[in-house]
């Protein structure tokens, strides 16, 4: 939490013009195009320094994220952040942006607002498009405003070209993971650092990671294992599914694979540019026309990875993902892919040991699996 | 069905028992016509049932409404609980679980045997986009087409832009029922319908329009209750001859000195779902308080365009045009600056002493914005407001105790600002 912080106020040390964008799959790179450092806000810890903050504005049984994200920009909103930028995902998500200028109007402050209504329908319908397009245009002209600048089709080109080698290095670092050269939870914190982190500073941090394991053996050792969730949980629990001799071989995080697994060739045309990376992205439970293939997509990485078990950590109050468990779990049941499904609140930290003994039980059944046991 | 709570008066008046029957009867013809071979769309509450009046033989559901009057009936938790037991959790929306609940017990225990089949399932995601969500279950689960209307949240009036773009999703949410049930779409017989639909909502306005007399001759119970017909008779003439004779019958009533709440002195305004399974109770512990709800936000967004509370008219030549420019008329396809000015319209239109902001866990979407409107209300609008928790239909998450607590509190508060001479609306 605390480096989030402060990296972010050394960033506007240095003059970065940051954005604040949420929820994850914003058109970061066209932010960045017009010389703005887009951050993501998301996965601002455990949240609880900034739950007072939010409590006066957000009801206890929204999630983290969001009560985290409310707290964050109401805290330190004012002093870090040039603009804010969100689009439609989630019910709670859409509620805030008002909440958010009206807390900081309230504290004298004023952070502009950007806001994209991304087609909640499948893209290859020809007014979804146009109107994506329509949507971006009047994006850009905003972005000319607000900065002073023209946009550059060589911008951004430049920008989804790091971008797409970000991508890239997030799943070099997967790729580790599931060969046990990294463990779980260093690979989540690095590749969730980038919801943070100036992307050119993330690729040299994952370009230093990538290099300094290559050349390791071609499978680790232990049960083979996929893990999702709307993010990353507690490090612990991830610590403690490498200590019951679980291997990652895959995961389904939405500030990992769903995020980094898409892979778009850059383009000087915003529009074709994320017209693809929205088609045809990793389908995700908060984006509402990927919901046909998510169940298919999932079953079918589990079974290709060789995953023996799957463990749902479900972010508490995210109906999004509440609402497609109950099937998905079945469906990799089905396949003969064990599950286990475990309610998360970041901030609750009371609970985190009962977590780790259902993680090991897990472990114990498919290693008695493996054994014939 | 729900019935009104006037239900437990002496007489029952002659809307409340049309209302029983009405209620009874669209059920019934429903199962029938979709037993008969009727091609059957379920739909989200906002979706434009008009349309599918131009068509020969469509019939629609709307597993929200069924929700609300199981949980109106009674078996709203044991419906939920079912969901539960098939693991869903007990944080989703509860008319969800009641739904999914229903469905997964063949319809058992709910009041109108459950829903029939649908060959169509049609959701849109500014209502609520959780029933994408909802009903993408039920694609998985039988392979049922599922058409998303993608209706872009409304932070200020809609624009040109959004307009044309809910009107396209129209005509191809109309190319695909013609291509899947074979039939022709006659846009005269729609525009038919939602003539219909505007003159009833005209009717409806006219009826909670009431509740700016004082004493108010309607409580925002007589609203909810008498809403359940909008989502199953859209379009029809009947239910314009409902509107108009519960309109008709309310100013009857109140010309004979006939009150719901004879010693109203409290005017209080209700701010989200409501709380299906209390209604007979509550309104009868806040009348025996001398306190009426005579106004809610559920149920003056009806008809309306967003940020207003009066009826928007059919001029007679678009429906398609009339369909999609109200499309954001639910409270919660709006963001909080057009909420608060619908709030503060009929805030100062009916005399409002006070608000109940219901924080409702099982609708987020409605509820997280409410403590900053609570807070707008107390302090710019200066009328005291309290919240309550409830869960509009799962009464296991709703203590009655602790929400009269908090509303005695506010009466007090009324009687206090009162008694030290400061207005009751400021």
């Amino acid at each position: 939490m605390g480096d989030i912080l402060e990296t972010l106020k050394r960033y506007r040390a240095e003059g970065s013009r940051l954005v604040g964008c949420f929820p994850l799959y914003g058109p970061l790179e066209l932010f960045h195009s017009f010389g703005l450092t887009p951050v993501v806000l998301w996965g601002l810890g455990d949240g609880r320094g900034y739950y007072p903050a939010s409590d006066a504005h957000v009801q206890g049984y929204a999630c983290s994220v969001a009560r985290a994200l409310t707290g964050f920009v109401i805290e330190h909103g004012t002093a870090l952040f040039d603009a804010l930028f969100m689009y439609n995902a989630c019910d709670t998500l859409r509620n805030l942006p008002e909440i958010l200028s009206r807390a900081l109007d309230s504290r004298g402050g004023h952070i502009p607002m950007f806001r994209l209504h991304l087609p909640a329908i499948p893209l290859d319908r020809a007014h979804a498009a146009r109107y994506l397009e329509e949507r971006l245009r009047g994006l850009v002209k905003a972005l000319e405003e607000f900065t002073g600048r023209s946009f550059s089709g060589d911008a951004f080109m430049a920008s989804a070209t790091l971008y797409e080698r970000r991508r890239s290095l997030c799943r070099g670092v997967m790729d580790l993971r599931a060969r046990g050269g990294i463990p779980s939870a260093r690979a989540a914190r690095i590749i969730e650092l980038g919801n943070h982190v100036e992307v050119a500073e993330h690729i040299a941090g994952l370009e230093e990671v990538v290099g300094s394991c290559s050349g390791l053996p071609g499978d680790a050792r232990g049960v083979r294992v996929m893990a999702g969730g709307i993010q990353a949980p507690p490090l612990e629990l991830l610590d403690a599914m490498d200590s019951s001799n679980l291997v990652t071989v895959a995961d389904d995080f939405a500030t990992m694979a769903r995020t980094h697994l898409a892979s778009v060739s850059p383009r000087p045309d915003p529009h074709s540019y994320y017209t693809e990376l929205y088609l045809h992205h990793p389908p995700c439970s908060t984006l509402l026309p990927s919901a046909d293939a998510r169940l298919g997509h999932l079953v079918s990485r589990a079974k290709a990875s060789g995953a023996r078990g799957f463990i749902l950590f479900g972010e508490k109050f995210c109906e999004y993902e509440y609402f497609e468990a109950p099937q998905l779990l079945a469906a990799m049941e089905r396949e003969g892919v064990r599950t286990l499904f475990l309610e998360i609140a970041p901030e609750d930290r009371e609970n985190l040991a009962q977590h780790v003994t259902r993680i090991e039980a897990f472990a114990e059944m498919l290693q008695d699996g493996s054994t014939g046991g | 069905m729900v019935e009104s709570p006037l239900a437990g008066k002496p007489k029952k008046s002659e809307s409340a028992k049309r209302l029983s029957a009405m209620i009874a009867e669209d059920y019934m013809t429903l199962h029938q016509r979709a037993s008969n071979g009727a091609f059957v769309v379920w739909i989200a509450i906002v979706v434009p049932a008009e349309l599918f009046a131009g068509f020969d033989d469509v019939v629609y559901a709307v597993p929200e409404s069924h929700a609300a009057m199981s949980a109106g009936k009674g078996v709203g938790a044991l419906q939920c609980a079912k969901a539960e037991q098939a693991g869903y959790s007990a944080d989703l929306c509860s008319y969800a679980r009641i739904d999914i609940g229903t469905v997964l017990d063949g319809g058992r225990d709910s009041p109108s045997f459950g829903l029939p089949r649908p060959h169509l399932l049609v959701s849109n995601n500014n209502n609520c986009s959780l029933l994408v969500k909802w009903f993408d279950i039920y694609h998985r689960m039988w392979g049922t087409p599922h058409f998303v209307l993608d209706i872009p949240f409304c932070y200020e009036e809609q624009n040109g832009l959004n307009f044309s773009y809910i009107r396209d999703q129209f005509k191809d949410l109309i190319s695909t029922i013609e291509r899947l049930s074979g039939q022709r779409f006659r846009e005269e017989k729609a525009a038919q319908a939602v003539s219909l639909s505007a003159e009833a909502l005209k009717e409806w306005k006219r009826f909670i329009g009431l509740a700016s007399h004082r004493p108010s001759p309607i409580t925002a119970f007589d609203s909810f209750v008498h809403m359940a017909p909008i989502l199953t008779s859209r379009g029809t003439r009947r239910l314009v001859e409902h509107y108009r004779m519960l309109a008709d019958e309310t100013e009857s009533l109140e010309a004979d000195g006939v009150y719901p709440v004879p010693g109203e002195r409290y005017r209080l305004l209700w701010d989200n779902i409501a709380p299906w399974h209390q209604l007979r109770k509550m309104s009868s512990r806040l009348a025996g308080l001398g306190a009426n709800i005579t106004t809610a936000s559920y149920t003056y967004c009806i008809g309306s365009l967003e940020g207003s509370i009066d009826a928007y008219p059919f001029d007679g030549t678009d429906p398609l045009a009339w369909l999609a420019r109200l499309q954001n008329f639910s409270v919660c396809p709006q963001g909080l600056d057009l909420r608060l000015r619908a709030m503060q319209r009929a805030i100062e239109r009916n005399g409002i002493d006070g608000v109940i902001f219901a924080s409702n866990r099982s609708c987020k979407v409605y509820s997280v914005m409410q403590m900053d409107q609570m807070r707008h209300v107390r302090d710019t609008l200066g009328v005291p407001a309290i919240m309550i928790d409830v869960d509009h239909a799962d009464e296991r998450k709703y203590s009655e105790e602790a929400a009269f607590v908090r509303i005695e509190a506010l009466l007090e508060t009324i009687d206090a600002r009162r008694s030290s001479g400061r207005p009751p609306t400021a």
